[in-house]
C-alpha cells in the first residue's frame, strides 16, 4: 500500500506537482498517466525522497527514507538508467545489493528472470536500450520487494518485451504485491493496468478504475448508415439525439442508445444498412482528459508557400 | 631519509596524496558524472549514512595505501643498504606520521570537492589549482617588498600548512622568503584539516538539502 499526501514541487518559478494525493492499492497494477513534461518522474523522485519538496508518502506506513534496507521492500526502476562504465551489469547489482543484505544467489537469479543470464558479465554501456530496460528491472525486483514504483517500464523493449513486462507485473500484482507504473502507452495501460491516477501539468486529472475513467472521459456513439440518412436525421433530432455526419457520410449519433435508435428506424420505417456502436477508447479518454493540460503542444502542419502556389497554378 | 621512505613527498604534493585524492574525488563525483547516485540513493536513501560510508571508507583505504608504500619504501632501502636509520626516531617518525595524516586530509579535501562540485573535472582543477598555482603564487608574491605584509596569511594557507605535516626539518622557501612562521607541525596539520572539515561540512549539508 501507498500512500501520497499532498506532494508538491515548484522549481524556482514553474510548479510541477501540485498538490497530488493518492493511494495505490495491493494486488492490482496501478497505471500513472500523463502527457510529457506533466510531472510523473518528478512525482516518482518526490515519492523515494530524491527530489525535496512538500508532502509525504509512506510505503505500508513508513517513509522510503527511513527505511532501513528499502530494496528488501520497495523496488524502483526510474526513467534514467545510470550504470558506471567500468563495472559489469553482475558488479552493478552486486553493489547495490550488498548495501541491502541480498545474497550473490539473488543477483544471479533476478539475471535469469529478466532474461539477462548470458550477459551478465558484460558492461551495461554496451547493452541495447531494452536490456537496460531488463537490467533496471532486475535491479528493481533485486530484494523480493512488495511494493514496485516503476517508471516507464516498457520504454525502449519490443513487442514480444512488453508483452513479457504485462504479464510479469501483472503476476506479481496476483501475489499481491503493490505496483504503481507509469506511461504514456495507454494502449498497454489498457490492457495492464487495473486502477489509473491521471495527471496534467502536475494536477490530479482522475484516480479510480480504468472502466470509469473511460466512461467518464467519453461518450460513446451510436454509427448509421442508411439510404434514407437525410430524413433520419430529423427524426432523431426530434427525440433529442445529437447527430453529426461522418467522413464516409455516416451518421454520428450521440446522446441516444443504441437500442432506442433500432427502434425509432423500425418506427419510422428507415432501412439501415449499418447500426453499431463505438465505444471509446482509453486514448480518447486520455486526449479529452488531458487535452487542455499538455505541456509541449506541437504546431499544427501548415500548408507550405511552395505547395499552395501549386494549388493555385492548378 | 624521511624522503626515501614516503617517496619524496617533500617535493610541492606527494604523488601518492594526489593519487588519493583523486579516489576521493571518484569516490563522490563519479555518482554524478555516471548518474549513479540514483540507484545509489534508492539502495542507501539514508544521506548522512551514505557520507560518512563513503569517508570511512576513503580514509581506511588511503591509510592503507600510505601504509603500504612506506613499508615497501622502508624494505628496498632495507635491502639496499642493510639498515633503514632512525626510522623510529623522531624527527623521521613524526614526519612520516605526518605524511600519513597528511594524505587521509587531502583525500577527504578531494571527497568533499567531488560532492560539493558534483562531478570530477571542477573538482579536480581545484584540487591543483589551489596548492599548485595559488598557493604557490601567494608564497611567491610575499617577496616581493611591496607585498610582504601578505607574509602572516602563509601560514593560514591550508595546502601549505598541510606540507609541515612531513617535514623533517623547516621548509626552505628561498633567500628572499621573509619568515612565515607556521604554528609547528601539528597545529599546522590542524590548519589543513580544518579547511578539509569546510569543505566536507559543506559539501555534506548542500547533498543533503539538494535534489539528488
Amino acid at each position: 500500500m501507498i500512500c501520497a499526501k499532498g506532494l508538491h514541487k515548484r522549481y524556482k518559478k514553474t510548479v510541477a506537482v501540485d498538490d497530488l494525493s493518492f493511494e495505490v492499492r495491493p494486488g492490482v497494477v496501478t497505471g500513472f498517466l500523463g502527457p510529457n513534461g506533466s510531472g510523473k518522474s518528478t512525482t516518482m523522485r518526490l515519492m523515494l525522497g530524491l527530489d525535496h519538496g512538500e508532502g509525504e508518502t509512506r510505503f505500508d506506513g513508513e517513509e522510503f527514507a527511513s527505511i532501513r534496507r528499502p530494496m528488501n521492500r520497495v523496488g524502483t526502476l526510474l526513467e534514467a538508467k545510470p550504470f558506471h562504465p567500468t563495472r559489469s551489469a553482475r558488479n552493478h547489482l552486486k553493489m547495490l545489493a550488498s548495501a541491502n543484505g541480498i545474497d550473490d544467489a539473488r543477483v544471479d537469479k533476478v539475471m535469469e528472470l529478466v532474461g539477462l543470464g548470458p550477459v551478465k558479465r558484460k558492461k551495461p554501456k554496451g547493452y541495447s536500450l531494452g536490456m537496460a530496460q531488463r537490467l533496471g528491472l532486475a535491479q528493481a525486483l533485486l530484494g523480493d520487494p512488495d511494493t514496485l514504483l516503476l517508471d516507464e517500464p516498457t520504454n525502449g523493449l519490443d513487442p514480444h518485451g512488453i508483452h513479457w513486462m504485462r504479464d510479469l507485473l501483472k503476476r506479481l500484482a496476483s501475489e499481491g504485491r503493490t505496483i504503481f507504473v507509469s506511461s504514456h502507452l495507454l494502449s498497454e495501460m489498457q490492457l495492464m493496468a487495473d486502477e489509473l491516477v491521471v495527471i496534467g501539468r502536475g494536477t490530479m486529472i482522475f484516480n479510480g478504475d480504468v472502466d470509469q475513467f473511460v466512461r467518464e472521459f467519453t461518450r460513446s456513439t451510436v454509427i448509421v448508415r442508411s439510404p434514407a440518412a437525410g430524413t433520419f436525421i430529423s427524426a432523431l433530432e426530434a427525440e433529442g439525439a445529437t447527430v453529426a455526419k461522418g467522413d464516409d457520410g455516416e451518421l454520428v449519433v450521440s446522446e441516444m442508445e443504441i437500442g432506442a435508435v433500432g427502434h425509432l428506424a423500425f418506427t419510422e420505417g428507415v432501412e439501415l444498412a449499418e447500426l453499431s456502436s463505438r465505444s471509446a477508447s482509453l486514448e480518447e479518454a486520455f486526449m479529452s482528459a488531458t487535452g487542455a493540460a499538455e505541456q509541449f503542444v506541437a504546431e499544427k502542419p501548415i500548408q507550405t508557400a511552395h505547395a499552395s502556389r501549386g494549388a493555385q497554378n492548378a | 631519509m624521511n624522503v626515501g621512505v614516503n617517496g619524496g613527498a617533500s617535493f610541492v604534493i606527494p604523488f601518492l596524496a594526489v593519487f588519493m585524492a583523486v579516489i576521493g574525488i571518484f569516490a563522490t563525483g563519479h555518482e554524478y558524472r555516471h548518474g549513479t547516485i540514483q540507484p545509489t540513493l534508492t539502495a542507501l536513501p539514508q544521506r548522512s549514512r551514505l557520507i560518512l560510508a563513503k569517508i570511512l571508507t576513503v580514509t581506511a583505504l588511503t591509510a592503507v595505501a600510505t601504509l603500504a608504500s612506506m613499508a615497501i619504501n622502508a624494505s628496498v632501502m632495507l635491502a639496499f643498504w642493510g639498515e633503514v636509520p632512525g626510522l623510529f626516531d623522531d624527527p623521521v617518525r613524526s614526519a612520516l606520521l605526518g605524511y600519513l595524516v597528511y594524505n587521509v586530509i587531502y583525500a577527504q579535501v578531494g571527497l568533499g570537492l567531488g560532492l560539493l562540485f558534483r562531478g570530477v573535472p571542477s573538482a579536480l582543477v581545484v584540487i591543483f589549482l589551489m596548492p599548485l598555482i595559488i598557493e604557490t603564487l601567494i608564497v611567491g608574491l610575499t617577496m616581493v617588498p611591496a607585498l610582504e605584509w601578505l607574509a602572516p596569511i602563509v601560514k593560514f594557507l591550508p595546502f601549505t600548512a598541510g606540507s609541515e605535516l612531513m617535514l623533517t626539518s623547516a621548509a626552505d622557501f628561498g633567500p628572499a622568503a621573509p619568515g612565515f612562521d607556521f604554528f609547528g607541525r601539528w597545529a599546522s596539520g590542524g590548519v589543513f584539516a580544518v579547511c578539509a572539515a569546510l569543505v566536507i561540512v559543506t559539501a555534506w549539508t548542500l547533498f543533503k538539502k539538494r535534489d539528488a
